[in-house]
């Protein structure tokens, strides 16, 4: 008898909104049968009804309605193959109205421009071959003969016909020839 | 009633998994103000939770046919949605540390049609700034467990899937919000008299 005097206390109360299936079985036992417990619990599920009532009430609408998945596939597709289109217009705009157009006469004009080059290429080639190096460097390198004219070199190696001819016998005089 | 509805939405998302647009549609029709609204309450901004909303919805219908249970489908989306208003904030703050965030007003912007009315307006704003003073004045998960309860109108067992928390922990944390929601006089007053 005396459980159904005692009423709800605070945390009791707030535990009956929370889950009332929490409550001890006596305490459950006796807010199914106290009307004033009952109306305490009803007003303060009412002030919580009334707050979720008034967070929708107060709140706005959405300004736009949701958009259907198709409308969104395409919502996306449609601007990206726009802009991959665009992209390719653009390469090809810029592919053909290049600032150096190459036409048939600018070709020809280029071919006979390189073949001036290629000749005068080979032009260089043959003078490096017969002087592979400038005359400073002849020097240096101990490679310059510009001292030693044919006669020089007769002298040094006669031909065979002449050694015949002035000795019989080429390499003793050559011998005699350097030591003196 | 709700089972109806429960056993509706279930079906919907089974054929949405499938790849039925329609059914797709129809889950983005039947959730859309509800998903708008919660990003509202926490986010204040009416741009924002547009914006948001559409990414939110954008992210079910990628994420949908990883759904094993349908029946989670509402926890699974305000999942989606609690995720999204987090990477919000986080962008937001990155964005204000570096200086360039364009916010202008924290309050509830603008809001229903009723503009024109003073008193509903007065009467919005003061219940607005009642609201953001007890939210902002609990603990975070206090915070997110008493509006999923009382503002989103979500069960227990969907706060706990929602949270990805058990139950109990969820009870805990809506009792004591509920503790210092007796204690706090201002919203009581404005919510005795209800909606006007």
């Amino acid at each position: 008898m005396k459980s159904k005097t005692i009423h709800l206390d605070e945390d009791q109360l707030i535990w009956s909104v929370v889950d009332e299936n929490d409550l001890a079985p006596a305490v459950r036992n006796h807010l199914s049968s106290c009307p004033v417990c009952q109306e305490r619990k009803r007003h303060f599920e009412q002030e919580l009804n009334n707050l979720g009532n008034m967070t929708k009430a107060f709140s706005p609408l959405p300004r736009e309605k949701p958009v259907p998945v198709v409308q969104i596939f395409r919502n996306w597709l449609r601007p990206a193959f726009v802009s991959g289109f665009a992209l390719v217009l653009l390469i090809m705009g810029i592919w053909w109205s290049s600032p150096f157009p190459v036409s048939q006469e600018n070709r020809m004009t280029q071919a006979v421009g390189e073949m001036e080059d290629d000749s005068q290429l080979v032009v260089e080639i043959r003078v490096v071959e017969e002087y592979a190096l400038p005359d400073l460097y002849m020097d240096i390198a101990g490679e310059s003969y510009g001292y030693f004219g044919d006669e020089f070199l007769e002298f040094v190696v006669p031909l065979e016909e002449n050694q015949i001819r002035s000795t019989g016998s080429a390499r003793p005089v050559r011998l005699i020839h350097l030591i003196s | 009633m709700a089972d109806s509805k429960y056993q509706q939405v279930s079906e919907l998302v089974d054929k949405a998994r499938h790849g039925n647009r329609n059914s797709t549609d129809q889950l983005v029709m039947l959730f859309h103000e509800d998903i708008f609204r919660m990003v509202y309450y926490r986010t204040r901004s009416r741009m924002d939770a547009e914006d948001l909303t559409q990414e939110i919805f954008m992210q079910m219908i990628k994420s949908l046919p990883g759904l094993k249970k349908t029946s989670r489908f509402k926890s699974w989306l305000f999942r989606i949605a609690l995720n999204r208003i987090k990477d919000f904030y986080r962008k937001k703050s990155i964005l204000n540390f570096f200086g360039t965030s364009t916010e202008v007003d924290e309050s509830y912007q603008e809001i229903s049609q009723n503009d024109d009315d003073p008193i509903d307006k007065l009467m919005r704003k003061e219940f607005w700034e009642q609201f953001r003073q007890f939210t902002e004045g609990l603990p975070r998960w206090e915070r997110e467990v008493f509006i999923l309860r009382f503002a989103d109108h979500l069960g227990i067992r969907e706060i706990a899937e929602t949270l990805k928390k058990n139950e109990s922990t969820v009870k805990t944390h809506l009792y004591r919000a509920l503790k210092k929601f007796r204690q706090t006089p201002g919203l009581h007053d404005l919510l005795k008299g209800g909606v006007p």
